[in-house]
């Protein structure tokens, strides 16, 4: 059965975008990333135009991040005070992002940029996800159990930068800056990705800012919430690219497919399932860099003439 | 004798007078897209009036058949090589180029009608009123334009948007014909115009057009219009539209 996406404005198979949404949703509901980074780029191979499926999946973002942030929020674990100061930087970012889209796109270079901010970022945190993994595989075989991870207490220069604040529920004192700079980075990819951004957040959260991993999640998705609520209003304002008919079949796909792929990732063990997903990430990542290098069958390809 | 003569003369005058004629009609005035578009076909029925009988004894008369959507700019860009990957130069546009171009015929062009004739008639891919941009900052060569130019024309029949169709006009009767056109699913919204040109001998007689409008019918309308229009307000409703999704997602899969 196929369906007439109006902004994209091509026919396309209902089918196999839902087995798309689903597919990832699974992905991402089993291994507790967003999935963004996987959607999009599966997306342009499925020939939507990169700025319809950046936009487009911003909104799907949405969807997702609302209902997970919902959970955490009933368990409480969410730290509002954090997450208003990383949105303050998001929106920030979000708003530079959808610029920087636009200019892109105008002087022809969107797709090639897309592409390379994909294939930097799969290629680093795909191999950081591999490594990790395998070491902690290895030192689980070698004690029989795993240990959790010691973070050194010194939080390093952060630590010592101005405009300090209390974040209660995270029992943290520290300065703003590196939130609303993280905030601001994650923002501008999100737009100009198509992604939640949690990939780096997270990380970033744990080690950097040493947000306690209980808050880390909840308060990553409440941010991702509303950056990519915030970037699919500019980008539909600034560019006309979000496609709703296209956001809703991913939508309705991926909560379905996130139930599965929550319920399968309990029965596996994390630094599997890391291992799992950094191959995954590898994977997109080669395809990706592939296209770019290698010599196209068309040299040749028509866009829009406005300057 | 004189009265005779002069009658004859006068009939034969009238005859030449009344040349040939066209009527054409479209099986369908208007392409309506709904969301379960995948492409159309239109039909364009028309009739010779006043053909020449001993023409139609000879099989002289020849049929195209143009449709053609609003006039566009279109940048042709070439992908270049740099620091091992490639990049999209900065390209060639063109002016005027049809944004929906299909032409059928009741037969090859080069045997319905002379060279000239298909020049002056723009009729056909490469007779096409295109012209190029010329940008001061990068001058191109004859070569140069002419490759852009012919990738254009590739890359519009790879994208469906340049469609021919030899043989794709039928004769129903000795003056009656018919042209079916393919009308793809990308096909770009907005008046286009459908047109038939008569060849009798390959030298063109007359012409005749007719509109067909291509436009987005019911929530696909309503849905761009929105878009284009009010992108702000449709913004909104799509985060609207993911938080309600959200919602009903974590109430019906609730595990707590």
């Amino acid at each position: 059965m196929n369906v007439y996406l109006p902004i994209a404005e091509m026919s396309v198979s209902v089918f196999v975008l839902f087995s798309m949404g689903a597919g990832v949703g699974f992905l991402s509901g089993m291994f507790g990333v967003g999935g963004g980074f996987l959607m999009t780029p599966l997306l342009i191979f499925y020939n939507i135009p990169p700025a319809v499926a950046v936009a487009t999946e911003a909104n799907q973002i949405v969807a997702s991040s609302f209902s997970g942030a919902l959970a955490h929020f009933r368990r409480g674990t969410v730290d509002i005070k954090l997450g208003i100061m990383l949105l303050i930087g998001g929106v920030i970012g979000a708003g530079l992002g959808v610029l920087i889209f636009a200019k892109l796109r105008e002087i022809g270079q969107l797709d090639l940029i897309i592409s390379l901010l994909y294939v930097v970022f799969l290629g680093t945190v795909g191999t950081l996800m591999v490594i990790e993994s395998l070491n902690a595989i290895r030192k689980s075989r070698r004690k029989g159990e795993q240990e959790p991870a010691v973070l050194p207490r010194q939080r390093s220069w952060i630590s010592n930068l101005p405009l300090k604040m209390r974040f209660e529920r995270s029992k943290l004192y520290l300065s703003v800056i590196p939130v609303i700079a993280l905030g601001m980075l994650v923002g501008i990819l999100a737009s100009i990705m198509g992604v939640g951004g949690g990939f780096i957040m997270v990380p970033a959260m744990i080690y950097l800012l040493r947000v306690p991993t209980n808050v880390v999640i909840g308060t990553s998705l409440f941010q991702i919430m509303f950056v990519t609520a915030f970037t699919t209003v500019a980008q539909s304002a600034a560019n006309q690219t979000v496609d709703i008919v296209l956001a809703l079949i991913l939508m309705v796909g991926g909560v379905i497919g996130a139930q599965f792929g929550a319920q399968m990732g309990q029965k596996m063990r994390g630094e599997q399932l890391r291992a799992l997903l950094g191959l995954i990430v590898l994977g997109v990542c080669a395809r990706l860099g592939w296209d770019l290098v290698a010599t196209p069958d068309e040299l040749y390809s028509l866009g829009e003439a406005a300057h | 004798m004189l009265r005779v003569t002069i009658t004859v003369l006068f009939a034969l005058v009238a005859t030449k007078v009344t040349a040939e004629d066209l009527r054409i009609g479209l099986s369908d005035p208007a392409v309506s897209i709904e969301s379960n578009f995948v492409g159309t076909q239109v039909a364009v029925f028309g009739s010779i009036e006043n053909p020449e009988p001993l023409a139609i004894e000879r099989d002289a008369y020849d049929i195209v058949v143009v449709m053609q959507g609003p006039p566009t700019q279109v940048r042709v860009r070439r992908k270049e090589r740099r620091f091992g990957i490639w990049v999209n130069g900065a390209g060639q546009v063109f002016d005027n180029v049809p944004s929906f171009y299909t032409i059928a015929s009741t037969g090859p062009l080069r045997e319905v009608a002379t060279e000239e004739s298909l020049e002056s008639l723009s009729l056909g891919f490469d007779k096409l009123d295109v012209s190029p941009l010329i940008d001061a900052d990068t001058p191109r060569s004859e070569e140069e334009l002419a490759s852009f130019r012919a990738s254009l024309n590739r890359l519009q029949v790879a994208d469906d948007l340049f469609v021919e169709e030899i043989g794709g006009v039928e004769f129903l009767s000795d003056t009656l014909f018919r042209a079916r056109l393919r009308v793809p699913a990308n096909v770009p919204i907005g008046h286009h115009r459908a047109r038939a040109f008569l060849f009798r001998d390959g030298e063109f007689l007359i012409t005749r057009s007719v509109l067909l409008e291509v436009a987005k019918s019911g929530f696909e309308q309503q849905t761009y219009n929105l878009a284009q229009r009010n992108g702000l307000l449709y913004g909104i409703m799509a985060v609207f539209i993911a938080m309600a999704t959200g919602w009903l997602a974590s109430v019906v899969f609730r595990k707590d």
